[in-house]
């Protein structure tokens, strides 16, 4: 059993912006998934852990590494898939996967090739293998960037928001190639789409505005809303009337209609219907309201 | 739209550190420049530092430096959204795609204009700073900037700008960008190559895409006053050069602008070209995971270096800009060599070192540029491809990637160095010549030129780590490059702060590298531990991840170093330290280290306290010298134990004697008969000794010294030495005694003086001072004297000197040599010594030999011959040679020059020895050179020159004068055309550059360009004139008159005396305008047709324009009406081909000039083709090139 442990960890931007206001966590073997909005301070965070940029305080550990003195020692246990990254021009996935595990300690030339020959399979790129990874779709992309994740056996593995722009396929087979590597070690997921946490994560947070709002299992944390998500279709217009009067969490446009959700211990009103609760719902419910503080402080 | 594009460029540009980082420097630069007196950018002691000439100037060396602002600002602007990566939104959105393109560029255009507008701003204000030296700031003419950033400054960056712009727009890589700069660069410096070679001007001045070269070509012949006040017109070259080029710079606007669209932009990353099939949609049924842990033991620390390495190496030489740029460096290296010319357009043989110097020479600058733009682009790859987050993630160590990119850079170089041996290898070979060298190649081109360039390679990384920025990184480099031309000129001049400095350090076939390749490794292991330490920073700075700020990261630095790098560190800076330690007691302590400022007021402090007391004092005179020399070339020293013998030559007692020394003179030892030391100053090496009883005037006495030079440890810089391993050559100014003091070591340039608070220098005495006529302009303590040396050197050594070889025997491992003068010489000789081989030949019982380095054998038998002619002619037109024999010995090409001893020549293997003088079409100069040396067996030997003005004239140019008769001799009459072009277009281009006053010819001030260039053709023309008889009837009889004695020495007025009792008084006029009188023709032929009379008769009608002018010491020329006998010629063919015979020449004749505009009519046997006025550039023409013109036929 690996455990990664954050405490304390502030990053404050140039710009004043609060990336990371105090973030505690104890990450587990198994997938962790970290949920958050645009801009919650989800990259900085996996930068971070991925020992790409330093905090201004805190302390980062990985089982007996203090990663933020030694980030050397964490790197030879890290996989690590950016949000975004670019390849070498005309390189074949082949050869950059051989390149990388180099890099990675990999010296044995028939080892290395050994290995990257089973990882392209595992990641299903073996046709593509020999050409070049500029020229790749988005979800093969992605698929390399996790095969060469995987390099020399991390006990650690990062990535961040790996499902964006995928297609529902290409994002299912992603999901699967996921929950197996999470068998064995830490991963660290970090994501907006609801739906690869609750298909994916044994254990998650919900991070906004540089915080970690709420933590712990989907499936509790869904279970706690259990009951009091109320539903009702509204006329568009009085959107901002029932905003003010309930705890609204989402509102979206069902057939031309405006269906809202709304948090409440009891029926707020005869016009609405339960509804299950989702981890949507928990989502939402917990950005909202700390948003909401946010803005009352504010005010 | 196009405005808010526009507007949204300048402002993203000016708000950006790089825009204020350019203005700031280019300011403060330029600024430092202007007002700084040692620095000086086109202006002169004469030159305003505002005057045109220097504004010119100033804005073009800066466009040149500046070409990289519109590679930050214009460029940038197409290639920024694809490395910021927003391009897919600026692409798409409905931006009309001109409107980006004009509107980035017009926006990127202004920001470059108004960064380097800081450079003239810095003029303007430089110039009116309080410090400044008056007399060297001229009055405020806008129109003079103007002129300069609108002929030349916006022009410039809008060509480079264009040229990059549109090599971006292409290819959308910054390498082949950066490629396209260095190609323009390349251009500038051929065509600055070519433009030392007449017959390329024209072509060149057309081509230099920066107008330098125009700009120049437009003012060659510009005075000083011209210089102040003149702008060049806009016409001819410099027009065209200017429409030529902004011409491209519009034409590849257009084609941008039609070529340009989004869909094509970032092709290579966006694009689908060459897409992946799409794989078929298994499930994965089951991951196992590959369970194979990495190692990080050394042996994989070292396959993980090397990969990356081969990596890093194949990134840079995959890549198309990698070629191009070999492609150009082939080309420079060709552009080199054709155009680069040794004297009068004739070629050297090809041997090696001058290859490696040709190299040296034209990659000055351009591996430096390589550097800069390389370091950016390896040290961004990661960053730009968005790659650098997963190999940062990885374990590899920040040491693997830092050292690897540095090594592909050093590959990078040495690849563009092998290429360019390679080309040169060829071309030796094409030439005939195949005595390839290797060793000589790889040593001067990995430790001459291939090491500081590595250890700039590391600055740059350097930089580029610790900026954070591209740009500021290159700027940071270019700053510390311009800083130590700065540094240098402001008398900051040690190596030990100037990064990669080391000491000059020249290459001869003679001396091979001599003592100067260890000098140079002590600089190099200096500045290689150095560049260690740099690396090692670079290493603990280095950004892995996000770019963390430069304060964060040096703050942090102290804690991050390990066990290898803090051991590596200290060693590094324990070599630093000691090594630098070592060249500092070398180069200041064991000797003398004297920064330019420094040697200045030491000058003045000489004069004021010694010069103004000892000048002129009263002093005996040297009659006898015997000196005894010991050489020893392994040690590079040598002792001299010497006596003379003083005679008071004075009407009055004397009683007190003083001894000078030069510099180098370490004195063992002096004595004087009955005389005692009584005052002195060791640090101007002046000795002060009383008689016990004055010595009375007829009365002589001795003078015994013992003397050494050393050369220990060695000199920030100047390690030249006169001995050598193999080549010593010195001559006794440089350690025997003087006595008395010469004027010659005061401060000359009038700036100086100003600066040192000196009142103006005479120059020379006036031409009219009797009392200077009874000494003579060498020196003032001796006339002739009588010498005798027996000299020693090592035994496989061959020792020379002045005089009749007696003895010659060898004690131990010293080989002895006694060379005696039986008749009395100048107080001026020298003794060489080097394993030479000796040519030698008979002429009528004088013996004539050439002391040469064995492998140097070309010309020895040419040299003989013109000796031979040489001796010949003089003695027939002069007065018979004075010696028994007449010898040449070759010294190392540390100096270029011949120099005329009695009966001795000392000549340097770089002018003439390896002139290659195979093609008959080339200018013979080694005839001239040695033709022009044995004429001062008569002028200087024969005849000295009283210590007056004019002095120069009748040494140096009667010594032409003799070298250009026997070459008409040897040559013909219509063959000396080319010869006097050269000196004609030397003199008129020397002008400009006078410090103080230029001076008709009589009264010539040791100014070189005036003896011996104006010289050569007024000697040429005037005996075309007078008759050569005439002239040669005069200089005998001058020998008769002033020869072998100083009672008085000759002087300019008796030769003119002669001159004139000989010409008759018909030729008054002629003598004063070419002597006494500086006159400048302005000659033209505007047309000429031809009508066939039959018979192969023609007539043919020229018209020509003609004036004269006559110019002041300034160069201020007022016209007078021309009364002349001017040459009128007609020929079968252009005179540029024509070499020799006589065979094209149908009429030459003289013919009276005396209106602004006449008409000749000639009839001539045979079809003229050219014809013209002063066809054979006899009389001093600023525009020589327009005196022919070709013959039409009439209708």
């Amino acid at each position: 059993m690996s455990l990664l442990s954050i405490t304390g960890l502030e990053k404050t931007y140039k710009n004043r912006v609060r990336a990371l206001d105090g973030i505690n966590l104890d990450i587990p073997n198994g997938i962790f998934g970290l949920l958050g909005p645009n801009g919650a301070g989800k990259s900085t965070l996996m930068r971070t852990i991925a020992t790409l940029q330093a905090p201004d305080a805190g302390r980062l550990t990985f089982d007996e590494i203090d990663v933020l003195a030694e980030p050397q020692k964490l790197r030879a246990q890290l996989g690590y898939l950016p949000q975004d990254f670019g390849v070498y021009p005309r390189m074949s996935a082949r050869a950059l996967l051989d390149h990388l595990a180099v890099l990675k300690g990999i010296a044995t030339p028939k080892v290395r090739r050994q290995l990257v020959d089973t990882l392209l399979e595992q990641t299903n790129l073996t046709v593509a293998a020999n050409k070049p990874v500029a020229g790749y779709s988005g979800g093969m992309r992605q698929r390399f960037g996790i095969a060469q994740a995987l390099i020399g056996d991390p006990k650690l593995v990062i990535v961040d928001e790996p499902t964006a722009g995928l297609d529902p396929e290409e994002r299912y087979r992603f999901q699967n190639l996921l929950s197996e590597i999470g068998e064995n070690v830490v991963v660290i997921l970090s994501t907006h789409i609801v739906e690869d946490v609750s298909e994916l994560c044994p254990q998650m947070a919900i991070m906004a505005g540089g915080r970690i709002l709420k933590g712990g299992n989907p499936a509790t944390l869904t279970a706690e809303l259990s009951g009091k998500v109320w539903r009702t279709a509204i006329d568009r217009a009085l959107l901002a009337d029932y905003r003010a009067k309930h705890q609204v969490i989402s509102a979206r446009l069902v057939m031309g209609q405006t269906v809202i959700q709304v948090l409440s211990e009891v029926q707020p009103g005869s016009e609405f219907d339960p509804a299950d609760a989702t981890l949507e719902d928990v989502y939402f419910a917990t950005v909202r309201s700390a948003s909401g503080r946010a803005a009352s402080q504010a005010e | 739209m196009l405005i808010d594009i526009t507007r949204f460029e300048i402002r993203y540009q000016l708000k950006s550190p790089v825009f204020v980082a350019v203005f700031l420097i280019f300011f403060l630069l330029t600024f430092g420049a202007v007002t700084i007196d040692e620095i000086q950018i086109g202006s002169t002691s004469a030159v305003n530092i505002n005057s045109p000439h220097a504004i010119i100037q100033t804005i073009l060396v800066w466009t040149l430096f500046g070409m990289f602002i519109p590679t930050a600002f214009l460029v940038s602007g197409i290639l920024r959204d694809s490395s910021f990566n927003t391009q897919e939104l600026f692409y798409t959105s409905p931006v009309r795609e001109r409107d980006y393109l004009i509107g980035r560029f017009i926006g990127g255009a202004i920001a470059t204009v108004l960064a380097f507008a800081s450079v003239p701003l810095a003029i303007m204000l430089g110039s009116v700073m309080p410090w400044l030296d008056p007399d060297l700031v001229g009055p405020f003419a806008l129109g003079h900037y103007a002129y300069g950033m609108f002929v030349f400054g916006v022009p410039n960056l809008m060509i480079a700008g264009m040229v990059m712009f549109s090599v971006a727009n292409l290819t959308r890589s910054n390498m082949l960008t950066y490629v396209a700069l260095v190609f323009l660069l390349i251009i500038y410096f051929v065509a600055s190559e070519a433009l030392q070679n007449p017959q390329y001007r024209n072509v060149m001045a057309l081509a230099d895409p920066f107008g330098f070269n125009t700009y120049a070509e437009a003012t060659r012949y510009y005075t000083a006053a011209e210089r102040n006040t003149l702008l060049p017109p806009l016409q001819g070259h410099l027009l065209g050069n200017r429409l030529i080029w902004v011409g491209v710079a519009v034409a590849l606007f257009a084609f941008n602008v039609a070529i340009f669209r989004f869909r094509k932009a970032g092709l290579k990353r966006f694009g689908r070209a060459g897409a992946a099939a799409v794989s078929p949609t298994a499930e994965i049924e089951h991951i196992v995971l590959p369970r194979i842990a990495p190692s990080f033991s050394r042996r994989a620390a070292l396959t993980l270096f090397g990969s990356r390495v081969w990596f890093e190496i194949k990134g840079v030489v995959f890549n198309v800009a990698f070629w191009v740029l070999l492609a150009l460096g082939i080309f420079n290296t060709l552009g080199a060599l054709i155009f680069s010319v040794s004297a009068y357009g004739t070629p050297n043989y090809p041997v090696t070192r001058i290859m490696v110097d040709l190299i040296a020479g034209a990659f000055s600058l351009v591996p430096l540029i390589v550097i800069i733009f390389y370091s950016s682009e390896v040290i961004w790859r990661e960053r730009g491809l968005r790659f650098n987050e997963v190999i940062d993630a990885t374990p590899a160590p920040s040491w693997v990637f830092l050292f690897s990119k540095y090594i592909a850079m050093l590959c990078v170089l040495a690849g563009l160095f092998l290429v360019v041996m390679l080309t040169t290898m060829l071309v030796q070979l094409t030439r005939g010549y195949s005595e390839f060298e290797v060793g000589q190649y790889i040593q001067r081109l990995v430790v001459d030129i291939g090491l500081p360039l590595a250890f700039i390679a590391v600055l740059a990384i350097f930089f580029q780590v610790l900026t954070n920025n591209r740009w500021l990184g290159m700027l940071a480099v270019m700053i510390v490059f311009i800083g130590s031309l700065v540094f240098d000129s402001i008398g900051l001049e040690h190596n030990l702060y100037d990064f990669g400095g080391s000491p000059w350090s020249p290459y001869s076939d003679m001396n091979g590298y001599g003592h100067f390749l260890a000098i140079s490794i002590w600089f190099y292991l200096y500045w290689g531990a150095i560049s260690v330490i740099l690396l090692i920073l670079s290493y603990l700075l280095w950004n892995r991840g996000t770019l963390t700020p430069i304060v964060t990261r040096l703050r942090r630095l102290g804690g991050s170093f390990g066990p290898a790098t803090a051991i590596v560190g200290l060693l590094s800076v324990a070599t630093a330290v000691s090594v630098g330690g070592w060249i500092y007691h070398n180069t200041v302590i064991v000797n003398d280290y004297i920064p330019g400022p420094a040697a200045e007021r030491r000058a003045a402090a000489f004069e004021r306290g010694w010069g103004e007391r000892l000048l002129d004092v009263p002093q005996p005179k040297i009659t006898d010298v015997s000196i005894d020399v010991d050489i020893y070339p392994k040690t590079r020293r040598y002792e001299a134990r010497g006596q003379y013998t003083l005679e008071n030559k004075t009407d009055a007692p004397i009683s007190r004697v003083w001894l000078s020394y030069g510099e180098a003179a370490i004195i063992d030892q002096h004595a004087i008969d009955n005389a005692s030391l009584s005052e002195f100053d060791a640090d101007f090496g002046i000795y002060g000794f009383d008689f016990e009883t004055a010595m009375q005037p007829g009365e002589r006495r001795d003078l015994q010294f013992v003397v050494r030079v050393e050369n220990p440890g060695f000199r920030n810089s100047d390690n030249v030495s006169t001995v050598n391993y193999n080549g010593t050559f010195f001559n006794n100014y440089e350690a025997m005694p003087s006595i008395g003091i010469s004027p010659t070591a005061f401060l000359q340039d009038p700036q100086a003086r100003r600066r040192q608070g000196l009142e103006p220098i005479q120059r020379a005495y006036a031409l009219e001072d009797e009392r200077r006529w009874r000494e003579h302009y060498l020196r003032g303590d001796s006339d002739f004297v009588s010498f005798k040396t027996i000299v020693s050197t090592s035994r496989d050594q061959i020792a020379v000197a002045p005089g009749y070889l007696e003895r010659e025997w060898v004690e131990g491992d010293r080989q002895y040599f006694e060379y005696v003068m039986d008749t009395p010489i100048l107080n001026f000789y020298s003794w060489l010594s080097a394993r030479y081989a000796v040519a030698e030949r008979d002429w009528n019982g004088t013996l004539l030999q050439v002391f040469y380095h064995p492998p140097h054998n070309w010309n020895i038998e040419r040299m003989l011959e013109a000796s031979e002619d040489s001796l010949s002619y003089f003695s027939d037109a002069f007065s018979p040679f004075q010696y028994r024999q007449f010898r040449i010995f070759e010294f190392p090409a540390y100096q270029s020059f011949a120099q005329s001893f009695p009966n001795s020549i000392p000549y340097s293997e770089d002018i003439g020895f390896i002139a290659d003088l195979r093609n008959p079409d080339d200018l013979d100069y080694v005839y001239y050179v040695t033709a022009h040396e044995a004429a001062h067996q008569w002028w200087a030997h024969q005849v000295m020159a009283a210590n007056v003005q004019g002095g120069t004239m009748l040494i140096e140019t009667l010594a032409q004068y003799g070298a250009l008769m026997v070459m008409k001799q040897e040559y013909g009459e219509d063959a000396m055309r080319r010869f006097l072009k050269y000196e004609l277009d030397n003199y008129l281009s020397s002008r400009g550059s006078e410090a103080l006053e230029e001076l008709p010819l009589y009264k010539v001030e040791n100014q070189a360009y005036i003896h011996y260039r104006k010289g050569a053709v007024i000697m040429y023309a005037l005996q075309d004139y007078v008759g050569e008889d005439v002239v040669n009837r005069t200089l005998s009889r001058l020998i008769d008159l002033r020869g072998f004695q100083g009672d008085p020495y000759a002087t300019t007025l008796d030769f003119l005396d002669l001159l004139r009792e000989e010409a008759g008084p018909e030729w008054d006029d002629l003598i004063t305008d070419f002597f006494e009188r500086i006159i400048i023709f302005d000659l033209k032929a505007t047309g000429a047709t031809k009508r066939a009379l039959g018979d192969n008769l023609w007539e043919v009608t020229l018209d020509v324009d003609a004036a004269k002018f006559v110019a002041d010491g300034a160069g201020i020329q007022t016209e007078e009406p021309i009364d002349y006998m001017v040459d009128i010629g007609i020929f079968t063919r252009d005179l540029e081909g024509s070499i020799s015979g006589s065979d094209h020449v149908l009429f030459m004749e003289k013919r009276r000039v005396n209106a602004d505009q006449m008409q000749f009519v000639i009839s001539v046997e045979g079809e003229p083709v050219w014809a013209g006025i002063d066809p054979y550039n006899k009389l001093i023409d600023r525009n020589a090139d327009d005196n022919l013109t070709p013959v039409s036929l009439t209708n």
